[in-house]
């Protein structure tokens, strides 16, 4: 057949009515002039008529002939049985809602999962060739990662041949004024190289050139797309133009093409990163670098490179740092990190665990339909209809089922996505765009034939196999047992596979609560936080930052409904990035501390006991003798590695970074007090050792604002405001959060999965008990007669009832004592989620196999109950 | 479908069509039927209604197209005429129905 032809047939489908009518036409007119013809030489009437069709030969013949012809049959057969099988589905609409409706949640729960998974795994990221891309860190000890410093990286970048572009930047937050309300934005220094490694796009402008790191040329910024679109209104006559930020004017040189940067709320804008010589110091790891590898140059081999590097670089490195490594990790490993690609997969798993329960329970509806219209199939067979036709129609029947189900599906995962996206995103890489797009809709596509073709075999096969003509004669007596046994197996499986999903998630909830009731070391009820920075140009000196700090406090202290005000570089509960060293005297190697600066306020609003010494007090202000106060972890620590059993009144040596510069310097100061741990980072994370430093001594340009309020947090927000007005008008607030947020924030990575598979777990469930009353229900029905001779008999209600009930509780408990086997080989999956459970948690096992088992007798108890109340008079006449 | 087929020789009704419009321009199918029963000394045993689905299969090649036009009984009836590519496809078809017979025709002469 040529293409032209096949065009055509196809087209033909679709004008079926109307080449039949032009046919009929032609065919009445041939035969007409036949009979003329005829009549013309000599035959009567009749005769004429009889030779015309005889010369014509058979028409419903030729008719069929002329389909075959012109069209595609069995095409055409499938667009008929499409809608053969609409019409059935209009006849029974609760049956096709329910099976609608069922995959609709299977495949929707799919589609949005897989749009999870696609945007957090499978996606490329959104840069160019961002295989490429990867981060090198120093390395203490294996598995613990470090930034770097200034010299160190100047002699990567000129020693190391593995990359084409290595770029070194270091976290900033500028005050925006100029434009409406001051709004801080929180960006990134950045050397040069930065977007030849992050090759981000361009929409407007350009980047940064090796011009623009020269001393004095630093003024200008690029803004990513989402900054653009939202601080300047999508302004396209934005470059060239000068913004303030900080109180100095910076020229805007280009805006990034939407995408990458765009859900970061840290990387707002870029600015050149100009290092100083005061920087270049050995000790000080501040910038975070990365590289773009050069093509045919693996992370490994240049791992090996910079390692090499590092041992050539050995004389010049500080002897307590000849031990470290340095490690290559590609961006795309580093943004998906280890327990976010096991939830993904855990979290996949379980969705699919609800796909085949819905599948099940679909083929089991499909079985039980099948049942009621095996009647009907074996009058049409007898009528002449083929086996294979009829099984084709049965599948056809179950494809259109399917698609209405995918479509539904569709719409529910693109409701699913929008939904869960904020909920999620505290959990998911800045790279991660959730949508439902063209490529979830090529796997809805893919999971309806998948779905349609597995379960839509079954009835289809009970045509094939089953004796018709028998079940003719037997139909109205209802149905063989081979089948039911089929059906009420499917049920024993769905109540075991949810039981494996309920197990889960009861056991993630239970470690959700442990995690809730972890004791986080402070007290954070009625906490409201905020973040502000100071203009290097405002505040130029660190006693100029400590007298703001010291007005600001008392000013927040006077606000009314205020009970507690405290200032601080870290939130509890959130990592502290700042680390530095402490120098023990007559010790060479020094310590690693997290370096958290706070003023007098802080332990006492979050109510951090003190186990020895003293706190921070108000008197270790600015020039005052230098303290600080230590953890636990760290009091733990130096007792360890320096025999120190009472650290307070110990003179150490502490790196302190210096106000308004990207530098540390040593100082001399004295412990005075150790406190109580407190939680800076999720459950399970050890306490890291940290020195407190009073606020006042070493001034900061980002501080965190705490205040606790006597009632609602939220209803001093206003007064906070106020108060900073009094003190700068010119300093914007930003990240405003209560410290339950941020708790939630802190636990998100584990509380989030718990929440989604307990989700999955409850319509597992619900679809488990949906088929179980299906079989119950029809189970009841088949036996009305038998039910009805019982009550006749003289069987009482309860008897009826207990009787259906123990069938159901048959199915229910072989289904449980399956699923818990399952469930015992499959929870140790999630055990890296787990915190604080085991996963053969008994207490989790038997609050889900209690829940799945009363679910299970509520499915069973409405048809039961529906039995007990059968009239016998009723049922034995309609079936006599 | 019709059992008592066969009496045009397989695969030939199409040329013999496609020949006779060529010859004759434009034809209804009665006519067409008719002067092919003709053209063969009313020795070819022609079920008339067999034209029509290869008529329609070849307006789906695009070798002939039919216009609207009256029957002498003064009915609405289709005319099929051969197209431009229709024309072309006429050589094609002989040929291929020579080289058919000259490969049988040998196979016969081969084996008597």
């Amino acid at each position: 057949m040529t293409l032209h032809g096949l065009a055509a047939r196809l087209a033909a489908l679709l004008r079926k009515q109307k080449f039949d009518t032009e046919l009929d036409d032609e065919i009445s007119a041939h035969l007409e002039l036949a009979e003329r013809d005829a009549l013309a030489s000599g035959l009567s009437p009749r005769e004429a008529r009889i030779a015309a069709r005889k010369q014509f030969g058979s028409i419903e013949g030729m008719k069929e002939e002329h389909r075959d012809r012109r069209s595609v049959r069995w095409l055409e057969n499938a667009w008929r049985d499409a809608g053969y099988g609409l019409a059935s589905l209009g006849r029974d609409p609760g049956f096709a809602a329910v099976v609608v409706g069922v995959l609709a949640l299977g495949i929707g729960a799919n589609v949005a999962m897989f749009g999870l998974l696609d945007a957090v795994m499978l996606k490329p990221l959104p840069f160019g060739r961002p295989d490429r891309i990867v981060r090198i860190w120093e390395a203490p000890r294996p598995g613990v990662t470090n930034s770097t410093t200034a010299p160190d990286f100047l002699d990567w970048r000129r020693m190391a041949t593995s990359f084409e572009a290595l770029a070194a930047e270091s976290p900033i937050s500028m005050a925006l004024t100029g434009a409406g309300e001051p709004v801080r934005l929180d960006g990134r220094a950045v050397t040069a190289e930065f977007f030849r490694v992050f090759d981000a796009g361009i929409q407007l402008g350009r980047t940064f050139q090796p011009r623009d790191v020269e001393p004095g040329q630093e003024a200008v910024v690029v803004l990513s797309n989402a900054t653009w679109q939202t601080v300047f209104g999508a302004d396209p006559s934005i470059v060239n133009r000068n913004i303030q930020l900080d109180g100095q004017p910076y020229q805007v040189i280009g805006v990034l093409r939407p995408g990458a940067f765009d859900r970061s709320e840290e990387t707002r804008f870029w600015k050149p990163l100009v290092l100083k010589p005061g920087q270049y110091k050995r000790g000080m790891h501040w910038l975070m670098v990365h590289g773009r590898l050069q093509p045919n140059v693996t992370p490994l081999q240049a791992r090996d490179e910079m390692r090499r590097i590092a041992l050539a670089l050995r004389d010049v490195t500080p002897a307590h740092k000849h031990t470290w490594l340095v490690e290559v990790v590609p961006l795309q490993t580093l943004l998906l990190g280890e327990s976010l690609r096991r939830t993904m997969y855990l979290m996949f798993g379980a969705v699919v665990l609800v796909l085949l329960i819905a599948s099940a329970n679909i083929a089991n509806l499909l079985l039980g339909k099948g049942a009621a219209r095996r009647k009907e199939m074996a009058i049409r067979t007898a009528l002449g209809a083929s086996r294979v036709r009829l099984a084709a129609q049965l599948l056809t029947e179950t494809l259109v089922l399917a698609v209405l189900g995918g479509a539904a599906g569709l719409m529910l995962a693109s409701a699913l996505v929008n939904a869960a996206a904020p909920f999620l995103a505290e959990m998911l890489p800045y790279t991660a765009e959730l949508a439902v797009d063209y490529r979830a809709l090529a796997f809805a596509g893919a999971l309806v034939s998948l779905v349609a073709l597995t379960i839509g075999g079954l009835p289809a096969m009970q045509i094939s196999t089953a004796n018709l003509g028998s079940s003719l004669q037997q139909a109205s007596r209802g149905s063989s047992g081979r089948h039911h046994r089929i059906r009420r197996l499917i049920v024993v499986t769905e109540v075991g596979l949810s039981l494996v999903l309920v197990c889960g998630a009861c056991l993630l909830f239970r470690s959700l609560l442990n995690l809730q009731a972890v004791e986080t070391g402070v007290r954070i009820e009625n906490v409201v936080t905020m973040s502000l920075n100071l203009p290097s140009q405002a505040y130029p000196t660190p006693a100029a930052a400590a007298m703001f700090y010291e007005s600001l406090r008392d000013r927040l202290k006077s606000i009314p409904g205020v009970s507690q005000a405290a200032l601080s570089t870290h939130l509890p509960l959130r990592w502290i990035g700042n680390g530095e060293a402490i120098e023990l005297p007559g010790r060479e190697e020094p310590v690693n501390v997290r370096f958290k600066r706070v003023d007098a306020g802080y332990l006492n609003a979050f109510s951090i006991p003190l186990l020895a010494g003293r706190g921070i007090s108000e008197q270790d202000r600015y020039g005052s003798s230098r303290v600080i106060v230590i953890n636990e972890a760290l009091a733990a620590r130096l007792a360890d590695i320096a025999g120190i059993r009472n650290p307070v009144g110990l003179r150490v040596g502490l790196y302190c970074p210096v106000y308004g510069d990207k530098r540390s310097a040593t100082e001399q100061v004295e412990i005075v007090g150790v406190i109580r741990n407190e939680r800076v980072a999720a459950p399970g994370v050890p306490h890291p050792p940290i020195v407190y430093v009073p606020l006042s001594q070493v001034a900061s340009e980002g501080v965190k604002l705490i205040v606790r309020a006597d009632i609602d947090s939220a209803s001093v927000i206003a007064g906070v405001r106020e108060a900073l007005r009094d003190v700068d008008p010119h300093l914007p607030i930003g990240d405003i959060a209560t410290m339950r947020e941020v708790r939630e924030r802190t636990l998100a990575g584990t509380s989030r999965p718990a929440w989604l598979i307990g989700i999955f777990a409850g319509i597992a469930a619900l679809l488990a008990a949906i088929g179980l009353y299906g079989v119950i229900s029809q189970t009841v029905n088949q036996r009305r007669r038998e039910i009805g001779i019982r009550i006749a008999l003289g069987a009482r209600a309860s008897d009826v009832l207990g009787h259906v009930l123990k069938d159901a509780s048959k199915l229910v408990l072989i289904g449980l004592v399956i699923g818990a086997v399952g469930a015992s080989a499959v929870t140790r999956l999630a055990k890296a989620l787990l915190f604080g459970v085991s996963p053969l948690d008994p207490v989790a096992f038997v609050v889900a196999c209690a829940a799945m088992a009363f679910l299970g007798i509520l499915a069973g108890l409405i048809p039961a109950g529906r039995a007990a109340r059968l009239d016998p008079v009723v049922t034995l006449r309609e079936e006599g | 479908m019709s059992k008592d087929k066969p009496e045009v020789p397989y695969g030939t009704l199409d040329l013999l069509i496609l020949r006779t419009l060529e010859t004759m321009g434009s034809l209804h199918g009665y006519a067409l039927a008719r002067r092919i029963e003709q053209v063969s000394g009313e020795s070819l045993q022609l079920s008339q209604g067999s034209i029509y689905p290869a008529l329609i299969r070849l307006q789906q090649e695009g070798w002939i197209d039919c216009t609207w036009g009256v029957s002498e009984t003064n009915r609405k009836v289709k005319f099929y005429a051969l197209t431009e590519s229709g024309r072309k496809q006429v050589p094609v078809e002989i040929a291929n129905w020579e080289k058919a017979t000259a490969l049988v025709a040998r196979f016969l002469g081969a084996t008597s």
